[in-house]
């Protein structure tokens, strides 16, 4: 079986430098008590779905009573065949879709009841990454990451001490003024983790992160996230990275014709029975 | 705000550069459209000032009895100008009619075969200049010898008058249909055009929504770059335009000339609305591009 050990140890350039407490206890306490639903259950979870399906327009149904809470600080890889309701499932988390039936909650917030001009506040609670980085190609790594706090309205001031922060995070503070055409696909992806990053988010939301990369590039962006898991982020990672699951033994959901399946700590990527 | 729309600004600016080609393609069709539009609107205007220079010419002339006396003329005269469809009479004495046909005659170089006679054999007549061609029929008809003893006669040009009336308003509402044609023709072309660049920037716009930018922040940015295009394209045809406006009016000098139009004015006009119509244009285009984006 494949570990992530010594052998694949982080890049010294891409060591934490700092990264800032990302929310204050103070804060997190008092908005729990006030946002968050009450129930044991759902005290500390950044994610909660409550028999949720979604039917699309043409009649397909993608996801059937679903439920899945995720506490905050979790790790949790999603898993299944293509077709089986990742992609519905994180698109209902971004509220990219409205689920049909039953309660979608990200940090709280009610998504179905969610007023349209509260998205976008939402979503900057969110970072996610996609399978193909989604960066803008005449804009540097500076420039990409910059751009999500831009076009957010953060105040020019504090624009770049954010994006210089998650650049050292991520160890691409060399590659600052290089455009996504000279990097690497790792280097590309971490681009993408960081400008994830900047709105210092309570959840990342990875769609095959490592769908597109070498199986050692894979580990690379793999610790770099349990990295950013490591300072109290929210981890859901959508993969069909067999050896990536198996090895780290965190918690698994498997989805399957857009049911949970499976929903295990400590497992492998397949059923052990 | 200050700095939203700064930033609004600067993207525009930025995105109308990156993708060049696109914005100038786009304002290359919002000068042409704009160009289109100009020239139509420019032909409906001198169309409408021919017609009314046309209409104007509409007048009734009654000849008087040579016995009228100045009281009986004056008298006819005033209630002429007090009914509401009289723009003006003159009354042509006939000392004035022999010295008009004089004149005439001297004008196109004939022969003056009037000093022959030993009595001015014209009549006096008063001329009657119709605020509305329309009433033709009313005011000939009021003006016949047994309504009003002290004329003589008056030239039938009902028949004349009805031809003119209903080719200058078949031209008019025609004029005004074709407007309306090549306006709607330009809207869809530049707003699918506009489109078109906005549709370049799908993918940039579908990160400003995963990384959580209001809709104000993806609007308008683009939102302006359309008003650029628009502003642009505006001015470009309206160099154009004025460039071709010297040339133009030289050529049409004498046909401008009788005509009751104000080349100012029509400057202005058209200036008000190829700028308007640009900009309305350009902000609509991206408008509705932007918005297929941001409805989810």
């Amino acid at each position: 079986m494949l570990r992530p050990s010594g052998r694949f140890s982080v890049p010294a350039s891409s060591r934490p430098v700092t990264l800032a407490p990302p929310h204050t206890p103070s804060r997190s306490l008092r908005d729990r008590l006030t946002r968050r639903p009450a129930g044991a259950e759902t005290e500390r979870a950044v994610v909660v779905l409550h028999d949720v399906t979604k039917r699309y327009p043409n009649g397909k149904i993608a996801l059937r009573d679903v439920d899945l809470v995720v506490p905050e600080g979790d790790f949790v890889f999603l898993v299944g065949p293509s077709g089986a309701g990742k992609s519905t499932l994180i698109k209902l988390l971004i509220r990219d879709e409205v689920a049909t039936h039953g309660d979608v909650l990200v940090d709280g917030h009610d998504l179905a009841r969610l007023p349209r001009r509260a998205v976008p506040r939402v979503r900057r609670k969110i970072g996610i990454v996609f399978q193909d980085f989604k960066l803008l190609p005449t804009k540097t790594v500076w420039e990409n990451v910059a751009f999500a706090l831009e076009v957010t309205g953060t105040p020019g001031r504090l624009v770049r001490p954010a994006v210089d922060r998650v650049l050292a995070l991520v160890g691409l503070t060399a590659q600052a003024q290089q455009v996504p055409s000279q990097l690497s696909g790792g280097e590309q992806q971490r681009t993408a983790i960081a400008r994830a990053l900047v709105h210092d988010p309570r959840l990342i939301i990875a769609d095959e992160p490592t769908g597109n990369l070498d199986p050692l590039i894979s580990w690379e962006i793999i610790q770099l996230l349990l990295r950013i898991n490591e300072l109290g982020v929210t981890i859901l990672m959508a993969t069909h990275d067999a050896d990536v699951v198996t090895a780290l033994r965190k918690r698994v959901v498997a989805l399957e014709e857009g049911r949970v399946i499976r929903d295990e700590l400590g497992a492998a990527y397949h059923r052990e029975d | 705000m200050i700095a939203f729309v700064v930033f609004s600004l600067r993207r525009a600016w930025q995105g109308f550069w990156r993708n060049a080609l696109m914005s100038l393609a786009a304002t290359a069709t919002m000068v042409l459209m704009l160009l289109l539009l100009a020239g139509f609107w420019i032909l409906q205007t001198g169309l409408l000032a021919s017609l009314d220079f046309v209409e104007q010419k509409v007048e009734v002339v009654a000849y008087l009895q040579p016995n009228a006396t100045a009281s009986q003329v004056e008298d006819l005269s005033n209630r002429l100008e007090a009914r509401p469809e009289v723009a003006d009479v003159v009354h042509i004495t006939r000392d004035q009619a022999l010295e008009r046909f004089r004149a005439t005659m001297e004008a196109q170089g004939r022969e003056d075969l009037s000093r022959f006679l030993d009595a001015n054999p014209l009549y006096a007549s008063l001329e009657i200049k119709l605020a509305d061609p329309a009433a033709i029929d009313e005011i000939q008809g009021a003006l016949q010898p047994d309504e009003e003893p002290i004329v003589r006669n008056v030239i039938d040009q009902v028949a004349l008058v009805d031809r003119v009336l209903t080719i200058t308003n078949i031209l008019r509402t025609a004029g005004l249909v074709v407007l309306l044609i090549v306006g709607v023709i330009a809207l869809f072309i530049v707003v699918n055009t506009i489109r078109l660049a906005v549709l370049a920037r799908a993918e940039e716009i579908e990160i400003m929504r995963l990384v959580g930018a209001s809709d104000a922040f993806i609007r308008w940015p683009f939102v302006f770059e359309g008003a650029m295009v628009g502003l642009l394209g505006a001015i470009t045809a309206l160099l154009a335009l004025a460039a071709a406006a010297d040339p133009m009016s030289r050529f049409m000098a004498d046909f401008f000339r009788i005509l009751p139009l104000q080349f100012g004015t029509l400057a202005r006009d058209t200036a008000l609305l190829v700028l308007g119509t640009g900009l309305g244009l350009g902000v609509l285009g991206a408008w509705v591009s932007v918005r297929t984006y941001l409805i989810r």
